[in-house]
């Protein structure tokens, strides 16, 4: 009897030392998650697999692709039914990794520095960031929120353009046209496109 | 001929500081309550577009010529210019912009910045071989200052941004920014006139710089353009949202 409450401590300490590892630090989360996709993107190594391939499963492990893509729809993802809402999160999905596997090019490994983070909202921050890279420097901010006690990205803001920003000016306009079919339409368009590039 | 150049400029400005705010293009729709929080940091930035059906023509023109003409030369040049070559050429002609920056600083008041501005460009200038090596970023203070344009400063002046404006070739402005845009020319040292009165002038040194310049400049913008066009669902839609949000972020700064 003894025994259980004992162990029960236990495994009740080491559930809260987790969580407070956890909501510690965003900056630390961000600076693990940007190492781990350097550290794929500049491996060094000829790959069959694209990028977007090899980088996906980080992405997905500190991207909260659902709230970016109920965020970037806007008011709109009121009228999307639930299939409707996963299917345009599965293809945004796809959309944000390509595009964000294409910023990296062969060649210059680029180099950050991480400055202070600001605070939004409660649990929720912007951690602003410099990249040099190819003998300029960039400003690039992540915003990112507290889920679940794990800090996860929203958004990407370089130099000052805002991606979620960016994809509500398209899919506002599209929802108000043609609501929630239009904007899958339009998705699965755009990767068509770029599949066969 | 310079003179009436400069009265069109200003007519221009006259009239774009007094263009009407953009109308509300949408009656702002209700927002669901539990949705409100995470949306509003995301309202649509309204953009004054009235000439929206000339843009997306110029917009697709120029996509063609980007596609058949700047990107055949973009390749060449990269191939036969070697990148340390290109960056350094890229920080002479930023270095040689000085005063655009500098007087744009000290007409928003900036004046500590300014300062900053022209301790940059003197180490550059004399440290850095007339510009071609960027000495000031081992300086922290000098290494990340903001460009500043006259276009911003109109911005921080409050003057509205005016409609939005696709130009041929030269692609996204306003017209807060193409007035800007004159004023910049004149203030780029490569159109001074007194350049031009040096002994043995010839016209086809400014011809050869200016083509330098906008050929060294061209991978990069095609770059940035690119990823921007094939992330996009409305190409027309994503690369306007990204300019007003790029030069509203830069009058800010």
């Amino acid at each position: 009897m003894r025994f259980i409450r004992l162990s029960s401590l236990f495994v009740m300490a080491c559930a809260v030392s987790a969580v407070a590892k956890a909501e510690s630090d965003p900056q630390q989360v961000l600076h693990g998650a940007v190492d781990e996709v350097l550290a794929i993107a500049y491996d060094g190594k000829a790959s069959a697999q694209p990028l977007s391939e090899r980088v996906r499963p980080v992405l997905e492990k500190y991207f909260n692709f659902e709230s970016i893509t109920r965020r970037a729809v806007g008011p709109g993802w009121r009228q999307f039914k639930p299939e409707q809402q996963q299917r345009a999160t599965v293809l945004f999905t796809e959309l944000v990794i390509r595009t964000y596997a294409d910023r990296f090019e062969v060649g210059d490994r680029p180099g950050i520095t991480y400055a202070a983070p600001v605070q939004l909202a409660p649990g929720r921050r912007e951690l602003p960031t410099t990249i040099d890279y190819a003998g300029k420097k960039y400003a690039v901010a992540y915003r990112m929120e507290l889920v679940g006690g794990n800090w996860r990205i929203y958004d990407v803001i370089i130099e000052g353009v805002s991606m979620i920003a960016n994809y509500r000016a398209q899919f506002d306009a599209l929802s108000q046209q043609g609501g929630p079919d239009a904007v899958i339409h339009s998705l699965e368009q755009n990767l068509k496109q770029v599949a066969a590039k | 001929m310079k003179s009436r150049f400069f009265l069109v400029s200003l007519l221009l400005l006259a009239s774009a500081a007094f263009l009407p705010d953009a109308p509300a293009q949408n009656a702002p729709r209700e927002v669901d309550p539990a949705l409100a929080d995470e949306m509003d940091e995301y309202a649509v930035i309204q953009v004054y577009d009235p000439l929206e059906k000339f843009n997306r023509g110029v917009f697709k023109f120029n996509d063609t010529v980007y596609n058949h003409v700047l990107r055949p030369v973009s390749r060449g040049y990269q191939r036969v210019v070697p990148a340390p070559a290109r960056h350094g050429l890229s920080n002479f002609f930023s270095n040689l912009r000085f005063p655009i920056r500098f007087v744009s600083e000290l007409l928003q008041g900036k004046f500590g910045r300014a300062g900053r501005e022209a301790e940059r460009f003197y180490v550059n200038t004399v440290a850095g071989l007339g510009g071609f090596i960027r000495i000031s970023d081992d300086v922290p203070a000098l290494a990340n200052l903001p460009s500043e344009d006259l276009g911003q400063t109109f911005g921080v002046w409050g003057f509205h941004r005016g409609p939005y404006l696709v130009l041929p070739l030269l692609g996204p402005g306003t017209v807060r920014d193409a007035v800007g845009g004159v004023g910049d020319y004149f203030l780029n040292p490569m159109h001074w006139d007194p350049f031009k009165e040096v002994e043995g002038h010839r016209w086809y040194w400014d011809t050869a710089l200016q083509t330098t310049d906008t050929v060294n400049s061209i991978p990069e913008l095609l770059g940035i353009y690119d990823a921007e066009r094939k992330a996009a669902l409305d190409p027309y839609v994503g690369v306007r949202s990204a300019y007003i949000q790029y030069r509203d972020a830069a009058v800010k700064q």
